[in-house]
């Protein structure tokens, strides 16, 4: 039997997997990190503030304030005239101000333990990072002021863009210095359920040079493989994600018609989701409807350059037992799709 | 081209800097105001249209609304008590528990394109706040609810349930969002259902005309 981490590179290299990679389970590297899983902790994560669910405006190293108000699945920043931090993108430089790296070694040291941990054999060393550029575009001034820059003021916006991507690989210098992943989940929410929040060529302009730059450094430096979250509808960015170098898109939704993907672009870029938690993950849900669903992704997608899953961005669901019953319908269509040969 | 028609093509290509001074020429060329906002709110539809085709993106939708009210701050001395020009009011927001603002506001900015009047009451709108806000505003022909998430579609049904239970009247509900579908509109009673902000334009203007 194949490791998490060979099966997983079978799946996406066109080779011989010997069951479907089951959700995340190749990236969960870390379990003392709360939802993730995976390596996270580091001096800068660690005094960012970040609100718990239940807690209202929290103001992060960015300056942005993120509330998570009670019995909302996720947090959200909040982007009324005096909460957001650029009020004006031609002026950029006068509200942005980056957070701070300098940590004393020994605060890296620190979290040293449970990289080494990893037993990288059975799974990769998998790195968390967000939000990714166009998330923290938004978070800094709001959505409308975001893609209304992309018309009226686009020089200062990019210029924003290549700070944020500056300041990513900065980061990630630290992060590859101490603690060696082998893989990176990046977050970075491109699109909506129906379609990408910018059009192709807009993105090949604005934020193709900026992730070439942020997944250039990651490759260059050890990390062999890029798992990109978007969960929403990104089908048309495709071709700029196998550009940047993104081995695997997370997120991805049925809206995208994932098993043409998989056909046309699976040996260059492989697909992780076609689940999508709109659907499955709800208080009413049903272990046949979980059954059905992944049914169909693994029945329509096949063996290789997939991976069964939920579309959220980590291996957790908001209603609780939802993201094991996946988990262990992955399994049960393994047994029967994956049957040995005799 | 005609002057009215340049004032269509470039609310359209979202051309914020030369709408106003084409709209102040249609106005000096002697064209009527109500036939300038007419012809601005078709090239919205258009926008629309297009967007819900995907041929065109948000930030495309974004800077024609931006245009279209350029022009119409033009054009407003010049409409005033034209109320021929206005479809009503419609009271907009996301409701509780919902913190997502994207979809309401190109919603807000299609249908308040398509001719009506806006009171956005922003986003984790509580459905009492609805019901307040119906009885303070003059004219409201429409209420458009939206929510983002599965776990605020129960919040969804409940603030159309207050708003129908209310007794008030003369307005229809529309409710829109990523996990809503027609099916589920009808389920809770909604008047109307629109997939994309373009659709919510367009069913808006049918619903009160």
């Amino acid at each position: 039997m194949l490791t998490k981490r060979q099966n997983l590179l079978e799946t996406i290299k066109g080779g011989k997997p010997d069951r479907f990679v089951n959700q995340y389970e190749a990236f969960q590297c870390a379990p003392e990190v709360p939802m993730f899983n995976m390596l996270y902790f580091d001096p800068y994560t660690m005094s960012n503030p970040i609100p718990m669910p239940g807690t209202p405006d929290v103001v992060n190293s960015w300056g942005v304030t993120i509330s998570w108000p009670a019995n909302v699945p996720g947090m959200f920043p909040v982007h009324d005239e005096a909460h957001k931090v650029v009020k004006d993108i031609a002026e950029w430089q006068k509200y942005v101000k980056a957070p701070n790296l300098d940590f004393p070694q020994a605060e890296w040291d620190k979290y040293k333990p449970m990289a080494e941990g990893v037993d990288r054999n059975e799974v990769y060393a998998t790195y968390v990072v967000a939000p990714g550029v166009f998330e923290q575009l938004h978070y800094l001034m709001g959505m409308d002021d975001c893609l209304l820059a992309f018309y009226e003021e686009p020089d200062a916006l990019k210029e924003l863009i290549e700070f944020i991507a500056n300041w990513e690989v900065e980061y990630a210098k630290l992060i590859v210095k101490n603690y060696k992943p082998n893989a990176l989940f990046h977050h970075d929410d491109w699109g909506s359920y129906k379609s990408s929040f910018i059009s192709p060529e807009m993105f090949k302009e604005f934020i193709v040079p900026a992730y070439k730059k942020i997944y250039g450094f990651w490759k260059d430096n050890g990390v062999e493989l890029i798992i990109h979250h978007s969960d929403s509808y990104a089908a048309n960015l495709v071709p700029s994600m196998i550009d940047v170098g993104i081995d695997i898109w997370q997120g991805c939704s049925t809206t995208n018609n994932v098993p043409d993907l998989v056909k046309k672009y699976g040996e260059k870029i492989s697909f992780m989701g076609d689940i999508d938690s709109g659907v499955v993950d709800k208080e009413d849900w049903t272990p046949e409807l979980v059954e059905k669903e992944v049914r169909r992704a693994c029945e329509t997608n096949g063996k290789l350059y997939f991976i069964p899953n939920t579309t959220q961005g980590g291996p957790m669901s908001t209603f609780p037992g939802l993201y094991e019953a996946v988990t262990e319908a992955i399994d049960k269509m393994s047994k029967e799709m994956f049957k040995p040969v005799l | 081209m005609a002057k009215i028609d340049e004032v269509k093509a470039q609310v359209e290509a979202g051309k914020t800097k030369l709408v106003p001074g084409l709209v102040q020429e249609a106005l000096d060329g002697g064209s009527a105001a109500g036939d300038i906002l007419q012809a601005m709110i078709d090239g919205m539809k258009v926008v629309g249209d297009r967007f819900s085709a995907g041929e065109i993106f948000v930030p495309e939708m974004l800077i024609a609304a931006k245009a279209m009210a350029k022009g119409v701050e033009v054009l407003k001395p010049h409409l005033a008590g034209d109320a021929s020009t206005s479809l009503g009011t419609c009271i907009i927001g996301t409701v509780e528990g919902d913190l997502h603002d994207i979809g309401k506001n190109l919603v807000s900015m299609m249908i308040g394109s398509a001719g009506f009047d806006m009171v956005d009451l922003g986003v984790d709108v509580p459905a009492e706040k609805f019901i307040e806000a119906i009885k303070e505003t003059p004219n409201v022909s429409l209420v458009a609810c939206s929510a983002l998430l599965t776990t605020t579609m129960p919040s969804l049904k409940n603030t159309v349930k207050v708003i129908k239970d209310s007794g008030l009247s003369g307005f229809k509900v529309i409710v829109g969002g990523a996990p809503i579908t027609q099916e589920f509109a009808n389920e809770i009673g909604a008047d109307a259902y629109a997939a994309d902000a373009g659709a919510a334009a367009e069913t808006a203007k049918s619903m009160v005309k």
